[in-house]
């Protein structure tokens, strides 16, 4: 009897010890490189990961690793590919994994040591990425990119668009390198029931979409969305260097409209009987439930947009107007990129950049376009044929131009923001009580700029 | 009763070990001392030289390994452990400095201090020496008997005796070295470290290897609980994401649990027909995985889903709005407190009522017959003997299982955090700004501090908190269901 029952805690204790060794083997495995990373940085533990370091600048193998999305990976093989046979005096071992843009600052940061060499983030990441030291200054390496491509950084931004390039520098310094545009959302509409007119104006908009008993929809409860209300009426939102971020909104913006007349503009949009405010992530849902005629999205939505109205009745345009303290107010957006980064732990921070350059310069912007329409950062690619044909692309670089601002804002800005939106698509807050908008408002800017504890 | 009797078993055999292993602990110490002011020259140079003891006895393999391991401790702790340990009072000094050598086209690296390295070898390098310290108590001990024997002429245990023991009457030490070698070094030495992160600024600002953390004292603890001159709403948000914690496991356990008795119950009734087949039925929704069916139930239950559509076309939604119950022209399910917390729980039902009932199914063809026909014999209604008898067996048999659900729904991530992510915006902006939300539970309130604002140090301060719930419930639980003697009741 006794031998049983110690049988099984035997048994339940191997178990238990097993999954915790396969719990922990990840961050385990990441301990060890991060162990090795000071190794090779003198830390003098061990000496196997000296010697490998060492001898790389004389023609030994360079070891990479490249982080991109899934749409994109067939591509990027044949990059590199060609990246390989770009520099044939130099042996590469170059592999390619799997992570999307939206979630590369989530897989990075939790062990920048352990993440690819090169990988692909979306714009707003920057900031984070580069506290934590996961983007190396590629200023500093502007001397490895002059030896090895015959161009400094500051001539590779400049074949850049202007706003990608602010989106890839913080402080003065260039932490990445533009791979695409149209991170942005802008305005699909049914042809069939609304015309080019009404879509200039909220207003237009929503009489249009209740006339044809359908309606006009927009992600009201996520700052991302709703932040377009106040930059376009002249608010701003930024960053500090400690990581809180300023806000304005409940203030008087440099266009001499106040937060409470740009919440007000938004009750009467979301008290609208042809209004829908959707939630964050169940847009594409919405759309193909076939209830709207114009929705607010972005390029990721144009499949599904085709999908619910029919290709040939998808229109897009810039964001409209809304009606704001009697005035019509561009509603404006934030602008994003897709940037693509180099490691700051990297160990061949140099050759990383390179193939950085590699995947990001016009060719590599061409085929990328080609593969998934992502709009180039890339002037001249922006400027081919192809590209500027394409009347999706042409809607959002329209709004980028008409009202897009930079995102750059730190993490509390989010929850506070989208609980605004909720507030005001839930009808909490009315028109006239200015006092409770006030108040809302000033709840809202001492959450975003709140010290990050 | 078989399963009584483990019960029982199980818990005096706890209440013994307790008493034991204080005692034992002080015992340790007590032959420790006895062993060093006693035993000959060679035992005392044991304390110096593990191996001294066995030398003298002339066990040669032994004095190699004990003097093998001593040798590798004395390593460790000279070439290892002091460029960690020396740099735990302050975490490091030197940051991470990087400059480019267009020579070798890599980073020139400054020798950096990793805090959360310093951090974690520090207290694997602790472990060793504690380790270290019991090994050189316990053998002083062990070398101590060896002379003790010796002097009394008995038969000295050879190096094969020893491996002979651990495969016979020392199996059991055997069995258990590799498990508690695990547990030690993928479940303490990881809550040690966890737990230290709580009194460190180790959050999204001070990310190592680029930047370093340091002690903060008792600060973050301050924070949670209003303190500080934070302007943030942390203390606010804690309440009341604890008091709807409580609420929710309490509702939780007790829902299913229930369910789980009477549907069992209707299942084993001799007038329901097919009871096989609604049990499989009921069965089924246990295979199809659980994240899959509250996804579903989610879009399900969506303000813009289709059980909304559906009442809204049957004109059930326009009746609400026109009592004034719901403002909004859909039914806030899952996207408005109150409406959310009710439905969770209902969900919550539907999810886990099966597996309580397979559980019960088990429990109750165990019922005592002979009380129950002795009962109805007497004159007493179906409702006396379900009160008076099934309720209470069943209650006395599950109470253990009841104090871990509890504790398990008090950390319950999936249901939450599946039904209500991305759907639940709050209206409450004091939450907010702290980023938590009326449906949060602790644990997702912590996964969404850790995982979307990398808030280490807050973290780590909301799993103590966790922790400390969690066994004071189960402590105090177990302490009012182990009062007394029940079990005669029964027997």
């Amino acid at each position: 009897m006794k031998k049983k029952i110690l049988a099984f805690i035997m048994a339940a204790a191997t178990c238990f010890s097993l999954t915790a060794c396969s719990t922990s083997s990840n961050s385990d495995s990441s301990d060890n490189s991060g162990a090795g990373n000071s190794n090779s940085n003198s830390n003098s533990d061990s000496s196997s990961s000296d010697n490998s370091g060492a001898g790389s600048s004389d023609g030994s193998t360079i070891d990479l690793v490249v982080w991109g999305p899934e749409e994109d990976q067939t591509f990027l093989t044949g990059l590199i590919e060609d990246f390989k046979n770009q520099y044939p005096d130099q042996s590469f071992n170059i592999q390619l994994g799997v992570e999307s843009e939206a979630t590369a600052k989530d897989t990075v940061l939790t062990d920048p040591s352990a993440a690819a060499d090169v990988y692909a983030f979306a714009s707003d990441q920057l900031n984070d990425l580069v506290a934590a030291g996961a983007l190396a200054d590629l200023t500093a390496l502007s001397d490895a990119f002059k030896a090895i491509t015959g161009n400094s950084i500051d001539d590779i931004m400049a074949m850049n668009i202007e706003g990608s390039v602010a989106a890839a520098t913080k402080n003065g310094n260039v932490y990445a390198l533009p791979l695409g545009a149209g991170n942005n959302f802008f305005m699909y509409y049914d042809k069939s029931k609304i015309t080019e007119n009404d879509v200039m104006t909220w207003d237009g908009l929503l009489s249009a979409a209740s006339a044809a008993g359908k309606k006009a929809g927009m992600v009201f409860n996520s700052g991302w969305y709703n932040g377009g209300f106040f930059l376009g009426a002249g608010f701003t939102a930024s960053m500090n260097a400690d990581g809180t971020t300023n806000l304005d909104w409940n203030k008087t913006s440099a266009d001499g409209i106040t937060g409470v007349q740009v919440v007000e503009g938004m009750i009467s949009i979301a008290s609208n009987p042809a209004f829908m405010a959707i939630a964050d992530n169940d847009i594409s849902n919405q759309i193909a439930a076939g209830e709207l005629c114009a929705v607010v999205s972005g390029s990721w939505d144009m499949s599904t947009v085709e999908a619910a109205w029919g290709a040939e009745n998808v229109g897009v345009a810039k964001l409209p107007t809304y009606t704001c303290g009697g005035n019509q107010v561009q509603q404006g957006c934030y602008s994003g990129f897709k940037l693509m980064g180099v490691n700051g732990m990297s160990k061949q921070v140099g050759w990383a950049a390179v193939l950085a350059e590699f995947l990001t310069n016009e060719s590599a912007q061409m085929k990328r376009y080609e593969a998934r329409q992502l709009a180039p950062t890339n002037i001249k690619a922006s400027e081919a044929d192809a590209v500027m044909a394409n009347e999706m692309l042409a809607a959002s670089i329209a709004q980028d131009a008409a009202c897009g601002v930079l995102q750059d804002v730190g993490g509390k800005y989010w929850d506070p923001t989208a609980t605004l939106g909720e507030l005001i698509a839930q009808g909490q807050l009315k028109v006239g009580d200015t006092e409770a908008i006030q108040a809302a408002l000033d709840t809202m800017v001492e959450g975003v700029t709140a010290p990050v504890e | 009763m078989l399963f009584n009797g483990v019960i029982k078993m199980t818990t005096t055999d706890t209440s013994a070990k307790k008493e034991t292993f204080l005692s034992s602990l002080g015992g340790f110490f007590k032959d420790f001392i006895a062993a060093v002011a006693k035993g000959d020259f060679f035992v005392k140079l044991s304390v110096i030289w593990w191996g001294a003891g066995y030398i003298r006895r002339k066990q040669f393999i032994r004095t190699l390994l004990i003097t093998a391991l001593e040798a590798a401790v004395i390593l460790f702790s000279i070439y290892f452990a002091p460029q960690y340990i020396t740099k735990l009072g302050t975490l490091g000094t030197v940051k991470m400095e990087s400059v480019f050598n267009l020579e070798t086209m890599k980073y020139d690296v400054n020798n950096y201090d990793d805090s959360f390295q310093i951090l974690l070898f520090s207290v694997i390098s602790i472990a060793v020496w504690v380790v270290a310290l019991f090994i050189l108590m316990k053998n002083v001990i062990a070398v101590y008997n060896l002379q003790l024997k010796s002097k009394r002429g008995e038969h000295l245990n050879s190096f094969v005796d020893d491996l002979n023991a651990l495969l016979n009457e020392k199996f059991h030490v055997t069995l258990l070295t590799l498990p508690v070698l695990g547990i030690v070094l993928f479940s303490v030495i990881p809550i040690f470290v966890l737990i230290l992160v709580a009194f460190t600024n180790y959050d999204q600002q001070h990310m190592p290897p680029a930047e370093l953390f340091t002690w903060t004292g008792l600060t973050n603890f301050i924070n949670l609980f209003g303190g500080g001159g934070l302007s943030i709403t942390f203390g606010y948000s804690f309440v009341r994401v604890l008091l709807w914690t409580l609420i929710w496991s309490l509702f939780a356990t007790f829902t299913t649990f229930f369910g789980g008795v009477l549907l069992s119950l209707f299942l084993r009734n001799k007038r329901t027909k097919l009871p096989k087949l609604w049990r499989s039925l009921f069965v089924v929704t246990i295979a199809v995985p659980q994240f899959v069916t509250l996804l579903l139930v989610r879009n399900f239950f969506a303000n813009n889903g289709i059980a909304n559509t559906m009442l809204r076309d049957i004109g059930i939604t326009q009746v609400l709005q026109n009592i004034g119950l719901i403002p909004s022209d859909y039914i806030p399910f899952l996207s408005a407190p109150g409406w959310a917390h009710v439905m969770i729980i209902l969900i919550n039902i539907w999810i886990g009522v099966p597996y309580q009932m397979l559980i019960m199914t088990g429990v109750l063809s165990n019922l005592p017959e002979e009380q129950i026909e002795s009962a109805s014999i007497d004159g007493a209604t179906k409702w006396q003997t379900f009160r008076h008898i099934t309720m209470p067996y069943v209650l006395f048999v599950t109470g253990p299982s009841l104090v871990t659900d509890f504790v398990k729904n008090i950390n319950n991530f999936n249901v939450i955090y599946l039904l209500t992510q991305d759907v639940y915006t709050t209206t409450n902006q004091a939450l907010a700004n702290s980023q938590a939300r009326e449906v949060d539970l602790l644990v997702t309130w912590l996964f969404r501090l850790t995982q979307e604002y990398y808030n280490y140090k807050m973290a780590s301060v909301i799993g103590i908190c966790v922790f400390v719930l969690c066994s004071v419930i189960t402590l105090v639980a177990f302490g009012l269901m182990t009062r007394g003697d029940k079990e005669g009741v029964y027997n």
